[in-house]
């Protein structure tokens, strides 16, 4: 008996031992394994561009992928589809279910949300290993693009709420809009600190170290938030702030001769001396890299996907090239057309051919089109997607505004430098100077320079509404069997709604915006 | 000697016998003699293993393997057979050589013995509230997934099969969903190892088992637990009330079950085979438009988009039928099951082992299902003091899945590719799209079902090990050492395709490869101790565990051809890791339990459990829950004895317990940094709001029930309701996009979880069972379980909504269901849909429509706040998803060795969101085919139409959610027949088997309901609690035709 209550003693004390030991506060806390966490990142110049590089990618997927097209070039009138996730802007009675304003609003503000985490993180968690340099750089990106984001945002929707600090609006979500003065404001204010904080770039040879953007990068987006906002002082002296710096060239031309417009969209010649903001992307996994070589191309014949074509130019868009434009076979394709650059199936080298029909158009985009993965147009990534860049502004778009801004108010202009910079882009084209122009001569020389690059529907919603809506009615919106024209076009169409599940979340949105307390 | 006597007496008539018994009895008294006899049950089955004992001696022997006995004994004494499930026998001698005994069959002390966590208890003393569910009630059902068989068997438990896919994720929910947080599943302890009933892993790595990362990718989610083969399992309870959960404390908030696997009895050994085969077959197909019918769709869709109309449709009447894919998608599949046991025991070790074999095709192409099985269960009381025991169990499945549940699914696409297209071509290549189509919107389903491999293989193994000891009278240590680990690999592989137009040149192979483990230990010490009449069992215990989990998924392309797809044979540049996951999470507990007694009258049962968790921050860690419950057993007071005749059991229970749940993502009070290429090289984004202040949730219950018995326990009944408040509930919070910047995978910041509400269930749950007097050829006994519950969130942090978002056609994403404060839970949120605009005097005057002007032929929907616009503003609650109430009534009848066995299962009152049929009237595209019924749309020559105007875009508002889409649900099912026939003993002695039965049985025979979908049973998507009743391409439940047999020897 005695010997049986020593045995059980000893199991006893021994499980006991066992159960306790591993009781330890350490069992219990559990950081993450396999990614950094918040507080044990930010300690060094690598790891802040790292951080810095995430604004130029994924982020802005949700919103190119689909959206920039559907928005940017069917409502405007230069795009056709009949595919019905993107169609929807073709009659422009959109509305907040739409999938894709919903894509376009939320990129745009994961864009926000991570600029404003670094904006918020980095001044009280970066290591003593960063250097001040890296440090500016990386928060005056972070300011660009926040600016960047809003200026799309206020664009698109109009008035939005201000977020400089995603966690004051954690407890309280539901907020009022602001005004749209103070969001241009917002957007001002920042790019006027990405100016004072962004390195000074001289864009070279050197494509890799083009990427990131730099002092002449935020003052060419501030021209343009100048001249949207018909501030044509200040947008002419900050467009001529960034043309006599040098540091952007039109590719092709005068400047450039080597090149041409239609090598401004080979992968190979991603950040090229023109570029002074792109959306850089990868071939990757989903949502890093481009899409529009699957959305644009007419079929798997000239891409890496299994379908094509979800895009097509709109009737009215092959109407408005001149002859002899060289944009023209670099924007659409018409049967003969011979693209060099484009591998397809049965290798390098393209004919179209007589039956291209994309949605019925009769024709099929070339513009961003890469074809097959080449040594031009890089690897393919997931759904066929590739690594080719998206402008968000280049060089030529700085020179119309420069033209635009000097032209102001005035029925037209014969201002040298106005008629440098506006001729400089038709050069390029292979077009002749023109001796005097008007507001119509320059914003039909953006449609066809910036065809297909989301331009025409911003360049719509910023001239008088009257305006606007008879182009748009004007515009033979059909397939090349059936003209179809819309009516009844009202200036709230130039709005986006908000998207649908946001104003279930939030009915304040749809209220009468309210001012914005600056913290200056 | 002078009982004996008294009894010879008895045959004084007989002057030899008396004699005789006089000279025998005295030699016996001296010298026992020998008498032998066989034992059998009350069907004759021959009983081997049986204990004999001559009473008031050592003398004992067991019955051989034919049930037969012969032991020494006075001719006067008085034999005690005994065998655990039968009544314990005692029987005179009474000078017979030769004694043929049956044993009456026992239910009271096989069935009245309940697992009550960390213990077991006598049903009859249990105070909290308990379901059992035993093997005999689940036998005969051919399901390979033990979670399914628990459907319409215990009162407050709701069990739907989420997918009819093989081997997929079901729904338990016990007493309703009481948290909006990933899965409401209950905690399943199985031999003691805790596994979560949660499919989607959202609480450990929070990527699924297959398939992609994406969230809302169709039904992905793969039942934890169908690596157990149901014919291992001897008992389930299910601990309902949170005074018996609350032992369970973290884990207990949604319910416990606990398994019990079958184990060795004493005896010679045992071997079983059981076997059966089934034939599944889809029940119903939806009626597609064939070609002719889809050719003037076509034509009329053209007509109103403004499109020419294709010319190969210019005399529909002259067209074919076309192919119906839905026939070419759905086969009858068969269903094999094989499982060989052996059990037995000898001198203080028991043991159980066994193998499985099932397999299993799916009734949609491309789908099937197959595993081995293997367990042991081994006991040894190795002294009187100390017993060990270990249950191992290994599990390896292998299964093709479809993908469904999504509108781009197998079920879906087979509703709305076009007839035009072949299944095959002449030379038998598989058809596609004519070349000149330029938009494609659905490739071949039986080619892509036949072509695409979606392999999930799954290596489980499971151990548990137990020691106890006897440290001094009433004290007892146990020591459990528990582990559960599975790996699992899952290869999917889009092959190179020219299917007419729908070429693909890019083959991909997606491998994901994941292995997890968790560890647990426990030690407890059990004190039991009598005092009179008061009964006292003490339990002290401390539990930790920790679970650990890696997994790895990647991207190849560039391969050369389809046969062979494994990374190696992919292009190097063209290999791309899309996720890399790495953590573990722990948990460290204390409890503590009295359960006192008096006098068998009055019980009361108090418990006590602390739990730490690494799932939150230092501060909030510990959580603690406390339960009490009490019972009063009228019936055992003095003043009822008059009454024992008709009521011979009345029980009263009271219970009240706290739980916690802590089912959420890792490290959620901190920030963590996602990886992603960009063309700039690698970055980092920030991936979450953090919330440092985030806590446990707890869940309160009340319980109160009456259990009585009347007629020689014939009737029995429980009535049980109760009161479950779950506080501080975890979820994410619904932050508008403005705030997050969408899913964090795309950059976006992922929500911070919160305590953000309370939720309230309340509920009613009935049992009432019948059964014949046993003993009788004639045999029935019938369970009716009826289970009621309402649900209410009763408060919402900030009164936010929680509205939630489905992606549907199309990959459009659309919010179906809204919680708000003061309603029940998911509720279905759209527009109330009145009719269609027929007339120029309804426009006159109509509200816009999301800012445009309604046209004739637009639906019609109710402008709720009145404000002359149609907007999100008017949006309102459109269908409840929860059941008035459910259940289930089984039937046994019972003659001679034949058994019938009829089990009819329904819900009533629920309503369900019928999204195929949506995406199937929804006339939004051409090249797409439709249900029969969407040709009635409105035109000017059709103005008594019953949809709307078609138009070409999916966001018009058409086509917004509304209550068109909402059915009646409600539905009645004949879930099971099983007709079986056990052979008669002596006939099947003769082959030395002890049992030998046959059966056959019908699994969803017939279903009565309303519901135009394929199948009412709809359940939780991806066991989403806010998505229950979404049919959105659900596989559906197949009819399945079982032949299986029994054999025992």
């Amino acid at each position: 008996m005695k010997k049986y209550i020593k045995n059980a003693k000893m199991v006893f004390v021994l499980a006991t031992i066992l159960g306790l030991a591993s009781c330890s506060d350490e069992f219990l806390n559990r950081p993450p394994e396999d990614n950094y966490s918040a507080d044990t990142f930010y300690n060094t110049d690598d790891q802040l561009i790292a951080a810095s590089n995430g604004l130029y990618g994924k982020v802005w997927f949700n919103f190119h992928n689909k959206a920039f097209y559907a928005i940017g070039e069917i409502a405007s009138g230069n795009g056709f589809s009949y595919s019905s996730d993107v169609n929807t802007l073709r009659e422009l009675n959109a509305n907040g279910g739409d999938p894709e304003i919903g894509n376009a609003w939320k990129s745009c503000f994961a864009v926000v949300a991570q600029a404003n985490g670094l904006i918020r993180t980095l001044p009280e968690r970066i290591g003593p290993g960063v250097s001040d340099e890296v440090y500016d750089r990386v928060m005056g990106e972070a300011h660009f693009m926040r600016a960047l984001a809003y200026f799309y945002i206020v664009r698109l929707w109009g008035p939005v709420p201000i977020i400089e600090n995603n966690l004051d609006f954690i407890n309280t979500p539901r907020v009022n809009t602001n005004r749209v003065e103070d969001v241009y404001t917002f957007i001002e204010n920042d790019l006027q600190f990405a100016i004072d904080n962004l390195p000074e770039k001289m864009r070279g040879a050197n494509y890799a170290d083009n990427g990131h953007v730099s002092k002449g990068s935020a003052k060419s987006i501030l021209a343009k938030v100048y001249l949207t906002q018909n501030k044509y002082p200040q947008a002419k002296a900050m467009a001529e702030e960034v043309i006599s710096s040098g540091e952007f060239k039109l590719y092709g031309g005068a400047s450039l001769p080597s090149k041409s417009y239609g090598d401004l969209f080979l992968t190979i010649n991603d950040n090229n001396e023109e570029s002074i903001m792109a959306f850089q992307w990868t071939a990757g996994v989903y949502g890093v890299g481009n899409g529009c070589n699957t959305m644009f191309a007419y079929s798997s014949y000239i891409n890496e996907s299994f379908y094509g074509g979800v895009f097509a130019p709109s009737q009215d868009l092959m109407t408005i090239f001149e002859t002899g434009d060289i944009r023209r076979k670099e924007t659409y394709m018409l049967p003969g057309d011979f693209y060099p650059n484009i591998t397809t199936k049965d290798g390098p080298g393209f004919t179209v051919p007589a039956n291209i029909d994309a949605q019925v158009s009769g024709s099929a985009l070339k513009k961003y089109v890469v074809g097959k993965a080449s040594q031009a147009a890089g690897t393919a990534g997931s759904n066929g997607m590739m690594a080719n860049n998206t402008y968000v502004m280049r060089y030529a778009d700085l020179l119309l505004i420069h033209a635009e801004a000097i032209l102001g108010d005035a029925a037209s202009t014969s201002d040298a430098q106005a008629l440098g910079s506006f001729n400089a882009v038709r050069n390029r084209a292979g077009l002749g100077n023109m001796v005097s122009i008007t507001k119509t001569d320059i914003l039909h020389e953006r449609r066809v320079e910036f065809a297909y690059e989301g331009e025409y529907w911003f360049d719509l919603c910023r001239i008088p509404r009257a305006q606007a809506i008879a182009i748009v009615q004007a515009q033979n919106r059909g397939d090349k069997n059936n003209a179809v024209y819309i009516s009844g076009v009202t200036a709230s169409d130039f709005v986006l709604p908000y998207p649908s599940g946001e104003v279930i979340k939030n009915p304040l949105l749809t209220a009468p915006p309210v001012a914005y307390l600056f913290n200056q | 000697m002078r009982k004996s006597l008294l009894n010879a007496n008895q045959w004084t008539s007989n002057g030899i016998m008396l004699f005789m018994l006089v000279l025998f009895g005295s030699i016996n008294s001296l010298n026992a003699q020998s008498v032998s006899g066989v034992v059998s049950d009350s069907k004759g089955l021959t009983l081997p293993g049986v204990s004999v004992t001559v009473k008031n001696t050592q003398v004992g022997v067991t019955t051989d393997i034919d049930g037969k006995f012969t032991v020494a004994a006075a001719s006067d004494a008085t034999l005690i057979f005994s065998f655990i499930g039968f009544a314990t026998q005692e029987v005179a001698i009474n000078d017979r050589k030769i004694i043929k005994i049956v044993m009456a069959d026992n239910t009271e002390s096989l069935e009245e013995v309940v697992v009550i966590g960390y213990g077991t208890q006598k049903k009859g003393d249990v105070n909290g509230s308990v379901s059992s569910v035993k093997a005999k009630d689940i036998a005969d059902i051919p399901q390979v997934s033990f979670d399914q068989m628990l459907q319409g068997k215990a009162a407050g438990v709701t069990v739907t099969n989420n997918s009819g896919q093989p081997g997929s994720a079901v729904s338990v929910k016990i007493r309703g969903a009481s948290s909006l947080t990933g899965s409401n599943e209950p905690l399943y302890v199985i031999d003691g190892i805790p596994i979560s009933g949660d499919a989607t892993n959202k609480s450990t790595h929070g990527t699924p088992i297959a398939g992609s990362n994406f969230s809302n990718q169709g039904s992905n989610a793969v039942s934890p637990l169908s690596m157990l083969n149901p014919n291992d399992i001897e008992s389930m309870d299910i601990l309902k009330d949170a005074s018996a959960t609350a032992i369970y404390g973290s884990r207990g908030a949604n319910g416990v079950v606990i398994i019990t696997t079958k184990s060795g009895k004493k005896g010679t050994g045992k071997i079983s085979y059981d076997t059966f085969l089934s034939l599944q077959e889809q029940t119903n197909l939806l009626e597609t438009m064939d070609l002719r019918q889809y050719a003037v769709l076509q034509n009329t869709l053209a007509d109103v988009y403004g499109q020419n109309r294709r010319p190969e449709f210019a005399h529909p009447e002259l067209l074919g039928s076309g192919t119906n894919w839905q026939k070419e998608i759905y086969q009858t599949a068969i269903l094999k099951n094989h499982q060989l046991s052996f059990s037995g025991g000898k001198e203080g070790v028991t043991y159980y082992v066994s193998g499985g074999y099932t397999d299993q095709q799916g009734t949609v192409i491309g789908s099937a299902f197959k595993r081995y099985t293997f367990k042991t269960n081994v006991d040894a009381r190795l002294k009187d003091w100390f017993k060990v025991g270990v249950n191992i169990s290994g599990g390896i499945t292998n299964e093709n899945l479809t993908l469904n549940g999504q509108s781009n699914g197998i079920v879906s696409t087979s509703l709305l590719v076009a007839p035009d297209v072949a299944v095959r071509n002449l030379d038998g290549s598989f058809a596609g799209p004519p070349v000149n189509e330029s938009s494609i919107s659905f490739i071949n389903p039986v080619a892509l079902a036949m072509s695409r491999t979606n392999k999930l293989v799954r290596k489980n193994f499971m151990g548990n090990f137990y020691a106890e000891a006897k440290l001094f009278k009433g004290l007892e240590y146990r020591f459990e050492l528990g582990a559960n680990t599975e790996y699992s690999e899952n290869n999917e592989f889009n092959p190179t395709f020219a299917w007419g137009s729908a070429v693909n040149e890019n083959a991909i192979l997606n491998v994901r490869k994941q292995d997890y483990y968790s560890v647990n230990i426990k030690n407890l010490l059990t004190y039991r101790k009598n005092i009179g009449k008061h009964d006292f069992t003490i339990l002290a215990g401390q539990e930790a565990n920790e679970s650990r989990w890696k997994g790895t998924a990647l991207e190849a392309r560039g391969f050369l051809s389809n046969d062979i797809q494994t990374i190696s044979v992919s292009e190097a540049d063209q290999i791309l890791p899309t996720a890399d996951y790495i953590g573990s999470q722990a948990l460290y507990s204390y409890f503590g339990r009295i359960i006192y007694d008096y006098d068998s009258r009055y019980s009361i049962t108090a418990s006590i459990r602390a739990d730490g968790s690494s799932k939150f921050a230092e501060g909030n860690k510990w959580g603690y829950f406390r339960a009490a419950s009490a019972t009063w057993k009228l019936s055992n007071e003095k003043f009822m004895e008059g009454t024992r005749k008709y009521i011979d059991n009345i029980r009263f229970k009271a219970g009240f317990g706290q739980t916690g749940n802590q089912q959420v993502p890792n490290y959620l009070y901190g920030t963590v940094l996602n990886t992603s290429a960009t063309g700039l090289g690698t970055a980092f984004l920030q991936s979450n709001y953090s919330n440092v202040d985030l806590k446990w949730e707890s869940s309160e219950q009340t319980n109160l029930g009456i259990d009585f018995t009347l007629l020689d326990s014939r009737i029995s009944a429980t009535i049980e309701v109760y009161n479950k408040t779950s506080e501080k509930f975890l979820y994410q919070l619904p932050l508008a996009d403005y705030v997050t910047g969408g899913d964090s995978y795309y950059g976006g910041f992922a929500s911070p979880y919160s305590n953000i509400g309370k939720m309230q269930n309340k509920g009613i749950d009935i049992t009432l069972t019948y059964s014949t007097k046993p003993g009788n050829d004639f045999s029935w006994n019938s369970t009716l379980i009826f289970s009621k519950y309402k649900n209410e969130v009763t408060e919402i942090q900030d009164g936010l909504d929680l509205s939630r978002s489905i992606l549907l056609n199309d990959f459009t994403p659309a919010i179906v269901t809204n919680t708000v404060e003061g309603k029940p839970m998911g509720l279905f949120y759209g527009h109330h849909y009145e009719g269609i605009f027929t007339s120029a005097d309804q426009l006159a005057g109509a509200p816009t429509y999301y800012g445009n002007a309604p046209q004739l032929g637009d639906a019609i929907y109710q402008d709720v706040n009145d404000d002359g616009a149609i907007d999100e503003k008017d949006l309102k609650f459109i269908g409840n998803p929860h059941p008035d109430f459910t259940y289930g009534f089984t039937n046994n009848f019972a003659y001679k060795g034949i058994e019938l066995s009829i089990f009819v299962q329904g819900s009533q009152g629920n309503d369900i969101m019928n999204l195929t049929r949506r995406a199937g009237t929804l006339n939004a595209n051409l090249y797409t085919n439709q249900l029969a019924e969407a040709i009635d749309f409105y035109t000017a020559d059709n103005t008594d139409a019953a949809l709307p105007r078609p138009v070409n875009s999916l966001s018009h508002p058409n086509n917004k959610i509304s209550d068109r889409y909402v059915e009646d649900g409600s539905y009645l099912r004949i879930q099971n027949v099983t007709l079986g026939y056990s052979l008669p003993t002596d006939l099947i002695s003769k082959l030395k088997l002890t049992r030998l039965r046959i059966y056959g049985s019908v699994q969803n025979l017939h279903t009565f309901t309303k519901y135009k979908g394929y199948d009412p049973e709809v359940g939780s998507f991806n066991q989403d609690p806010l998505f229950m009743n979404i049919d959105n391409g659900r596989y559906p439940t197949p009819r399945t035709f079982t032949m299986g047999l029994n054999v025992e020897f």
